[in-house]
């Protein structure tokens, strides 16, 4: 929906709140998250009930709850095979999905690859803030090795995974990084995930305040971050996204780092064309059972 | 002769199941009823196969018991399959000559068949086709000629099978089955048997499996999405779906693993479509997290369970009733799940069509616990009218609701107003967190109890459903069986032997097998001394389930076996005989010493 | 080529190179005992019988070239193991089927003669000594004279049934 000074937007943010008060820490990322959603979802402007918005569980995936969407908050890592039946049952919905580190790479890490080759038409929205906070402080997937938690006394012995790199290698058709240190940027990343054609991934750096590293994440973020435009960086070349994306866990670039340039046709689009395709020969209901005739 | 029990064994090159498939298919078109079981070894291809086909005029309950005819393609393989297919002194044995075996020296411990034929079956495919590949075919012809069987459909069924490979192999095969034809004429039985002609029409019966029957009919209930992951014996579900729905605008997705499958089922039903998914024992233990999400979503599902043997592995080719623990109970929390369960690949129609229904006037999981003998035989079944079924749709707000919507509001019958995206004014957020009448989580003690309360009260109405128990006999009967899936179409038959025997028994199958309908048992109970839950596991699972429910009388007690061991109706008759005779002794009172 | 990682041929000895034969002889037989079973498992007994026939002949040749050996060398330890060599007159694996004719099968053996022809080929040029040179032209062309045996079979055999166990047989079992 094109935005102008002249024309009212059919949506504004509060659309999309919920009268819900959010049970996050005072401080944490989260909040300037599902600011930028509302942001993203009242610039492309559908309807909060034609939205699914799908979680599983973690502090992030509280998310859907505090819009006005249709929200699934389900259990723990099934998030996307949740939404991916919500979209073929009904691709007429915009549908995202909201995750954490340990609910999208840890326990539902298996659905990824996936979702992703599937390229069913959803937007995947991981908050990774490298920890587990809703059991209090637990190494997660994408701690940095070395991180001292309740769970890794002296240090944790393992490399963390690189979202990043996941899904520009599983193929991914969108990937793109922001943080709530720059609000508009991470709206307008999420804004054109959603409206990427097929499924897409943003990487949200949002920093636990209360078992996170350090107190000042966030400014940290805001004196660190660098956006990949003005690198210089070219979204439709996807080498050069893996080479940006390998700087995970130090360099903190936002913005896009690949968007595919022709995107493929996606599962939805295919299933609509089947149907359609087959339609003409489907037997009556009531008639279903006259395959079984012996004649 | 009204009633023929053929088993057949071979190597899977030798095609014997092939030759059932042709042989039950032409026996259906002429107007039989007719049931298929197959059993295999454990390779993929060319391992040991065989096949057991009953023929009758009347409807078909079970496989049955030993064979009429047993047909041997080789000994050893035969032999594998031991209690599956088993030969009494009523049975007509039928052999590869060329096995060197003598006719009287049989490896057939402690029985002498009534009748012994060797015959060159292999020499005879090669006359008749050029091949001894063609022997299946051969056999076909024996059994023609011995018994009369469907002779032209037969010849019909095979040409139709074979002409997409040409008119050579279509011939070919039509010499090898009359020379087994002439070969059986030339050698006749010492008594002829001959098999009477069916009462109906040509064409009229339908012929399929469990599987493909459960599909059709979550068809015909409007179902519209599956998710899944392939598992033995349950994958033909998938695959029949996958064939259909699309022409009905649904979709099939075969996810990554069994959670996927049942997650993405959930998905759809949220977003306001009927939806199935369908699994075999170890899937159905992946699924029970999200299972019990559907629970206190409140979301229709139907999920079909074909049992095997179990646990973990266990025998996936093999029937057994032992998953109904998993099913009843399956998933933490206070949950409560419908599982109905078919007994034959006709009422899997019933069954399936009421799962449906009872998962979306309810909003609720259910469960279909199929079992592989049901799932895989293959069986006649009558022409079902579809008139006779009432397609259910779930409760969705009516406008003035959603001006207010509550998503979870208490309810007389405990049901809510279900809405789904895209509806406007409905907006909520479904949840594995308990939640309030508004879908918003809660962690308040109150409102889990009355919650919990809520989704308890609204299946109340299922133990009051008559119509989901099949009760036959006198209603004072102190002799009873009770059984359910497959097996009770065994225990039905040894039911009725048993009514001829002058027994005074009675009958009880559920197909809702979860919750226990406790009234309708303590009605049951109320006159019975004596009887059994006849199951095949190996601890009766029904029959514990039934006695952490109602007091089930001392004298009733489980007759099971696990699964792999067939139980035949002579072993349940067998059973009823000698509780009869207890029962008829009069009661003394024994004095208890300490 | 990995097969040969470990030998350097120009330094082969005529013990060595017998004794390299001698297990080249016993991995082929290996490998046919190892298909006759898989054939067996699924009831096919043409090839199984077929498959066991040509690994009695590899045993026949394995002790053939042992004797020989042993006339010359006596109880001198080996030097070369089976880890220096790696399917070199075995037949395929890839190249049987469940459902395989006895001509197929016939193939199948022709193929694992070539590729032993191929071997002791690839090999002469780099050989030095001259008894092994003898020695490897001798099991090249005995190579070349059983595929001519297997041919001969091939062309002997009566032509297949029209009718195949893929027209008439149990489709594959769900496991």
């Amino acid at each position: 929906m094109p935005t102008s000074v002249a024309a009212l937007a059919a949506y504004q943010s509060k659309d999309f709140k919920s009268d819900l008060k959010p049970i996050w820490c005072p401080g944490c990322g989260d909040f300037g998250v599902v600011q930028a959603i509302y942001r993203a979802l009242a610039a492309i402007g559908r309807a909060p009930h034609d939205i699914a918005f799908v979680s599983g569980i973690g502090c992030s995936s509280r998310i859907p709850g505090y819009t006005t969407a249709y929200g699934f908050n389900s259990v723990h890592g099934r998030a996307l095979p949740i939404a991916q039946g919500i979209k073929l049952a009904n691709p007429d919905l915009l549908v995202l999905v909201a995750s954490g580190d340990g609910d999208g790479f840890s326990i539902g890490g298996g659905h990824v690859p996936h979702a992703v080759r599937r390229n069913i038409d959803i937007t995947y929205i991981v908050m990774d803030n490298q920890i587990y906070g809703l059991t209090k402080g637990q190494l997660s997937p994408t701690s940095p090795k070395g991180l001292k938690t309740v769970t890794s006394e002296y240090g944790s012995l393992e490399e963390p995974v690189n979202p990043l790199m996941y899904m520009l290698a599983y193929g991914a058709g969108f990937v793109g990084q922001g943080t709530p240190a720059d609000m508009a940027g991470l709206a307008d990343v999420i804004e054109q995930a959603t409206r990427y054609p097929g499924f897409s991934f943003v990487n949200v750096q949002s920093p636990c305040v209360t078992f996170g590293e350090d107190d000042d994440q966030v400014k940290d973020h805001r004196a660190n971050m660098k956006s990949l435009a003005s690198l210089g960086h070219d979204p439709t070349d996807r080498l050069a996204a893996m080479g940006l994306a390998q700087g995970y866990g130090t360099d903190l670039h936002t913005g896009i780092f690949y968007k595919n340039p022709n995107p493929p046709p996606t599962f939805d689009a295919q299933m609509r064309v089947r149907q359609a395709e087959l339609a003409p020969k489907a037997l009556p209901r009531e008639r279903i059972l006259d395959m079984f005739v012996q004649r | 002769m009204d009633d023929l029990v053929i088993g057949m064994a071979g190597s899977g090159g030798d095609g014997i199941v092939s030759a059932g498939e042709s042989l039950i298919s032409a026996a259906t078109y002429e107007g039989y009823y007719a049931m298929m079981t197959k059993s295999f070894g454990s390779q993929v291809r060319g391992g040991e196969s065989s096949c057991r086909v009953r023929l009758s005029t009347h409807r078909v309950l079970n496989p049955g018991g030993a064979l009429d005819v047993a047909i041997a393609l080789n000994w050893d393989d035969f032999l594998k399959f031991g209690a599956e297919l088993p030969v009494a002194g009523t049975t007509i044995v039928i052999y590869e000559s060329k096995t060197g075996v003598a006719p009287d020296a049989l490896p057939l411990v402690g029985v002498a068949p009534r009748e012994v034929f060797a015959v060159p079956i292999g020499e005879l495919a090669k006359q008749g086709a050029g091949s001894d590949k063609a022997k299946n075919t051969v056999v076909l012809g024996l059994l023609a000629g011995w018994f009369g069987l469907a002779r032209t459909s037969i010849l019909r069924g095979l040409r139709k099978k074979f002409i997409k490979k040409g008119e050579a192999l279509v011939a070919a095969n039509e010499k090898a089955f009359q020379l087994g034809e002439q070969y059986a004429k030339e050698h006749p039985l010492a008594t002829p048997r001959a098999m009477d002609a069916p009462g109906v029409q040509p064409g009229s019966r339908l012929l399929t499996d469990g599987n493909d029957m459960a599909a059709a009919a979550a068809l015909f209930a409007g179902c519209e999405f599956f998710g899944g992951y392939p598992i033995t014996p349950s994958t033909e579900v998938m695959q029949f779906f996958n064939r259909e729905v699309w022409k009905y605008g649904g979709a099939v997705l075969q996810c990554e693993d069994e959670i996927a499958g049942i997650g993405a089922a959930l998905g759809a039903s949220f977003a306001g479509k009927k939806s199935m998914t369908s699994t075999s024992g170890p899937g159905l233990s992946l699924k029970s997290e999200i299972m019990g999400l559907a629970s206190i979503a409140e979301l229709p599902l139907v999920i079909i369970d074909v049992q095997r043997g179990g646990p973990s592995t266990g025998l996936p080719t093999k029937s057994e009733q032992s998953d109904l623990f998993a099913a009843a109970y399956s998933a933490h929390g206070d949950v409560l799940r419908p599982v109905l369960a078919p007994t034959s690949v006709a009422d899997t129609f019933d069954v399936t069509v009421e799962a449906f229904n009872i998962a979306e006037r309810y909003q609720t999981p259910v469960i279909i616990l199929s079992d592989q003998e049901v799932a895989q035989r293959k069986e006649t079944v009558d022409p079902i009218d579809p008139a006779r079924f009432t397609i259910e749709t779930r409760r969705v707000p009516t406008a003035a609701e959603l001006t207010d919507y509550q998503r979870y509001r208490f309810t007389d019958d405990g049901v809510s107003p279900l809405s789904h995206p895209g509806m406007q004014g409905g907006n909520y957020q479904g949840a594995g967190i308990e939640h309030n009448e508004r879908a918003n989580p809660t962690a308040s003690g109150k409102l889990h109890e009355q919650m919990n309360a809520k989704r308890f009260k609204k299946l109340a109405p299922l133990q009051r459903r008559k119509d989901l128990f099949h009760i036959d006999g006198n209603p004072k009967a102190p002799l009873a069986l009770i059984s359910w899936g497959s097996i009770a179409g065994v225990t039905r038959e040894a039911y009725e032997a048993a009514r001829k025997e002058g027994l005074d028994v009675k009958l009880l199958v559920p197909w809702l097998v979860y919750p226990v309908a406790e009234e309708i048992y303590r009605d049951f109970f109320s006159s019975v001394r004596s009887g059994f839950v006849v199951e095949q596991s190996y601890q009766g699972q029904l029959y514990r389930i039934l006695r952490s429910y109602v007091e089930v009388p001392a004298g009733v007690v489980a007759f099971c076996r696990s699964g792999a061991n067939p139980i035949q109706p002579g072993d349940v008759l067998a059973k009823l005989r000698t509780a009869s005779l207890t029962l008829q002794e009069p009661a003394v009172q024994v004095p208890v010493e300490d | 080529m990995t097969k040969t990682r470990s030998i350097d041929f120009s330094k082969l000895g005529l013990r060595d190179a017998l004794d390299l034969a001698t297990i080249i002889e016993e991995e082929a037989k290996e490998r046919y005992q190892e298909l006759a079973d898989q054939m067996e498992l699924h009831h096919n007994a043409a090839a199984a019988h077929f498959f066991r026939f040509m690994h009695d002949v590899e045993v026949i040749h394995e002790r053939k070239l042992f004797e020989r050996r042993t006339a010359l060398f006596g109880k001198e330890p080996r030097t070369v193991d089976r880890g220096m060599i790696f399917d070199i007159e075995a037949p395929d694996y890839d190249s049987v089927r469940a459902t395989m004719t006895p001509r197929q099968a016939l193939h199948t053996a022709l193929a694992a003669e070539v590729k032993a022809f191929e071997f002791f080929e690839a090999s002469l040029p780099s050989v030095t000594d001259a008894d092994v040179r003898e020695l490897f032209t001798e099991l090249r062309d005995e190579e070349l004279e059983h595929q001519g045996l297997v041919q001969k079979q091939i062309t002997a055999l009566a032509p297949d049934d029209a009718i195949t166990t893929e027209d008439m047989g149990d489709d594959p079992v769900a496991q």
